[in-house]
């Protein structure tokens, strides 16, 4: 990491020089030879005896963070700062932009003025600057941004988790920058995001986790980033319309253009996108102290859903939009359909019944819109995954549509999917549970602590029911009889997505969990052994209940123990289970485990009924009762928990 | 890192032009537009990346103009690069909106072809009566669908 900083500005270092021998003025700093400018030595003082370096304000321009009794700002990139020490030094950073100001006007876009456009008005504004006593540089590309941008408002964009990748449960946040255009596809999207090129998965992770990419802003139109998430994600995504005044906004976007391609090192976990868009919302009102909360506390990451929550508490959350993905859209208008309309739609739009036959059908015709409107959105979804090739795609959906537009405007309402419960509505990602049980006769008490994020067993309401993540979960045990405390389970992560099948999407479910667990050995001991567990399988919904799912998978299993013959054993098998909400509260997940070990030549059978009882967005009781069959040794087990989300 | 970026940019806006470049003439401006890149969604690897790396070309930052370039303009509406942009952007959508008579992409192209507000229900009534003349061809492209929807529906 040290290596990758110092590289970092050894590169940064170079370009540097290159600036200064062109004759730009992004390196001046302290070492460009004094101006004989009355002026600027007057605003100097000013500044000076206003201490505006030391400035709210100016802190958050410049993305500054008290360390001590220094301050650093976590932009790392050089041609963030007009003087050399800008990272470090708010005051010399303040000369710098001043100086840099006088600058003679002929480097046009890249004079200070216009490549700092946020921090000239702020200082103007402060200083009583008269823009005639400068120079006058002609910002013809902040101009014509400004101008295609058109920022009246703004809104923070949240992809939700994608349906069977609970990676993405960590999502993204972006801004949209609302323009007098009524229609919300034809503003513009403020994005951060790490720049890679690394197509090695375990590469990618390790870097972004140790900040080893660098992370840009850029603009794009919103449309495609809806495009983005709906037709090709298929991620549902939020939108919170925010309490910012056309000027609040202005001023974000000009502090947007000054970080146009300025690097900072992208982390995952925290300085990532979520985080950095807090900053930005910071610039736009600066007395928002939205970034403290995440430095001030000891949780080291920043989970998307709870950057809202945080705007949500300074105020700033006016009004709250679903927009469906196409994939759930699909869903929707599917479920309005009974068996045999259903059937014709996907009959349409696999070829296999011609669109005509559906739109000349002897059903009412609001159906056969229906039916059509389906085919259309299933078609695209197949072409988005690649099913079907662009000429096929174009016959069959135009011919689908043809049919379509012959049927007349239909009922609006029918494609409006309703809003499930908001993301922040769900319950807190961390969660602790105490309790007590019995195992085999012998009490213990219990406590297990995990910091993030979901469990099959949590309660739905904003996440995805079916798909588990869990890091580093720890619980441990303390049997009064023996006196003694037990690490009994330790998983860095464990991800178990369910992803039910039907008519229209067939995607497989698949688990990974490692990590240490216990288990009863030959001997008889309840013993920790190391775990590798991997499945694949189907799940599907449960008949007439939108909250039940029943699944079956198969499964891997590695065993690491001093205990095992030889030190290893892999045994393969598989999980049946059914998790199912029986009320609003009461969640239930009944599962039946089967391993064989070929080394060992053991068996490994438990059965379990699971049972969650919720309260509260911060409260709930679990009930826990098991029976396993391990080195034909049976043991059962039962415990109560009260679970704290945090 | 800055060169880097600029190869990388390169690369892609190379890649993306040889692959226009071998397909037919037209690809790329007409139905079924959307570039998938590398944007498969079936693995778990792919999702996580999304999530993080969206829209990562510093270079490309404040990227508004550009795009529609390689594709004939329309004859009939003065050059409106937005215009293009957006129709040879979201065309699918677009001809899925009109064919059902409402929905935000034709709201947002009613918008940029700066038809009234009382007028709008009107214009969308008639595309929708005249989708095959808008859309005339399963190989039409961008300047077609915008001049057959102006000759439709003045």
């Amino acid at each position: 990491m040290i290596l990758a900083r110092s590289r970092f500005f050894g590169v940064y270092g170079a370009l540097c020089f290159v600036y200064l021998f062109c004759g730009l003025p992004a390196c001046f700093g302290e070492s460009a030879p004094p101006a004989a400018d009355d002026y600027q030595l007057e605003l100097m003082q000013r500044a000076e005896g206003l201490s505006l370096s030391g400035r709210r304000e100016w802190n958050v321009l410049l993305f500054y963070r008290q360390r001590g009794g220094g301050h650093k700002s976590i932009i790392d990139d050089p041609r963030f700062f007009l003087s050399p020490n800008g990272k470090t030094d708010p005051d010399a950073e303040l000369e710098a932009t001043i100086r840099g100001l006088f600058a003679p006007a002929v480097t046009g876009d890249d004079h200070p003025r216009c490549r700092f456009p946020a921090r000239y008005q702020w200082l103007k504004g402060e200083l009583g600057i008269d823009p005639a006593r400068l120079p006058d540089p002609a910002c013809a590309k902040l101009d014509e941004a400004l101008k295609a941008v058109d920022p009246r408002s703004a809104v923070l964009v949240f992809p939700a988790a994608h349906n069977n990748g609970p990676a993405s449960m960590f999502g993204h946040t972006l801004l949209r920058v609302g323009s007098s255009y009524q229609s919300e596809l034809l503003s513009y999207a403020v994005n951060y995001a790490a720049h890679s090129t690394d197509t090695n998965g375990l590469v990618y992770a390790y870097k972004g986790l140790f900040g080893h990419y660098p992370g840009y802003f850029s603009i794009l139109p919103y449309y495609e980033k809806v495009k983005e998430y709906s037709d090709l994600e298929h991620r549902d995504v939020w939108e919170y319309g925010l309490r910012l005044s056309p000027a609040e906004v202005e001023r974000m976007v000009l502090h947007i253009w000054e970080m146009r391609g300025i690097a900072s090192e992208y982390y995952f976990f925290d300085e990532n996108c979520s985080f950095m868009l807090l900053f930005l919302l910071e610039s736009a009102r600066p007395e928002l102290r939205l970034t403290n909360d995440y430095w001030d506390r000891w949780g080291f990451w920043v989970i998307p859903a709870d950057t809202i929550a945080t705007l949500r508490r300074a105020g700033l959350i006016d009004t709250v939009k679903y927009r469906p993905s196409q994939a759930t859209r699909i869903s929707h208008r599917a479920g309005l359909l009974d068996d045999v309309a259903r059937q014709q739609a996907l009959d349409v739009a696999m070829q296999r019944l011609p669109a005509a036959d559906a739109a000349g059908s002897g059903s009412p015709v609001e159906e056969r819109r229906q039916v059509l409107d389906l085919a259309a959105e299933f078609v695209q979804y197949r072409y988005s995954r690649k099913e079907l090739v662009q000429e096929e795609f174009q016959t069959q959906f135009r011919s689908i549509l043809k049919e379509r537009s012959g049927l007349g405007p239909g009922d609006a309402a029918a494609g409006a999917v309703p809003a499930p419960p908001q993301p922040e509505e769900g319950h807190l990602p961390g969660k602790l549970a105490a309790g007590a049980g019995i195992r085999r006769d012998r009490p213990f008490l219990e406590l297990s602590w995990q910091p993030a994020y979901h469990g099959l067993l949590d309660p739905d309401a904003g996440y995805t029911m079916g798909a588990q993540i869990n890091f580093i979960s720890v619980t441990g045990r303390y049997y009064p009889e023996e006196d003694q405390i037990k690490l009994q389970s330790f998983h860095p992560v464990d991800i178990i997505s369910l992803a039910p099948r039907d008519l229209f999407f067939q995607p497989f479910s698949w688990k990974v969990t490692g990590g240490l667990d216990r288990k009863t050995f030959s001997d008889g001991e309840d013993e920790l052994f190391l775990r590798l567990n991997t499945g694949g399988g189907f799940a599907w919904n449960l008949p007439h209940t939108d909250s039940g799912i029943a699944y079956i998978m198969a499964e891997a299993d590695l065993n690491l123990s001093d205990r095992l013959d030889r030190k290893v054993a892999l045994g393969g098998g598989g999980t049946a289970g059914l998790l199912a909400n029986l009320s609003d509260r009461w969640k239930v997940h009944l599962s039946a485990t089967g391993l064989f070990y070929a080394i060992e030549e053991s068996q490994y059978y438990r059965l379990a009924l699971d049972q969650h009882l919720n309260f509260s967005r911060t409260a709930a009781l679990l009930l826990r009762a098991g029976w396993e069959r391990s080195y034909d040794l049976n043991r059962a087990e039962a415990g109560l928990s009260w679970v704290r989300y945090f | 890192m800055k060169r880097i970026l600029l190869a990388v940019v390169l690369t892609l806006i190379y890649a993306t032009a040889a692959m226009a470049a071998s397909a037919r003439s037209n690809t790329g401006c007409g139905l079924g537009t959307i570039m998938w890149g590398n944007k498969a969604d079936g693995s778990v690897m792919s999702q996580s990346l999304q999530a993080t790396t969206n829209g990562l070309l510093g270079n490309q930052t404040f990227g508004i103009t550009t795009g529609t370039l390689e594709c004939s303009q329309p004859a009939n509406v003065v050059n409106n690069e937005h215009l293009n942009r957006f129709v040879l952007s979201n065309m699918d959508n677009l001809a899925r909106d009109i064919a059902r008579g409402e929905g935000e992409n034709l709201d947002a192209f009613a918008e940029l072809l700066q038809v009234p507000v009382e007028k709008r229900a009107e214009f969308a009534a008639r595309l929708q009566g005249n989708f095959e003349k808008v859309f005339s061809s399963d190989q039409v492209v961008l300047a077609e669908v915008i001049d057959n929807s102006l000759a439709v529906t003045h």
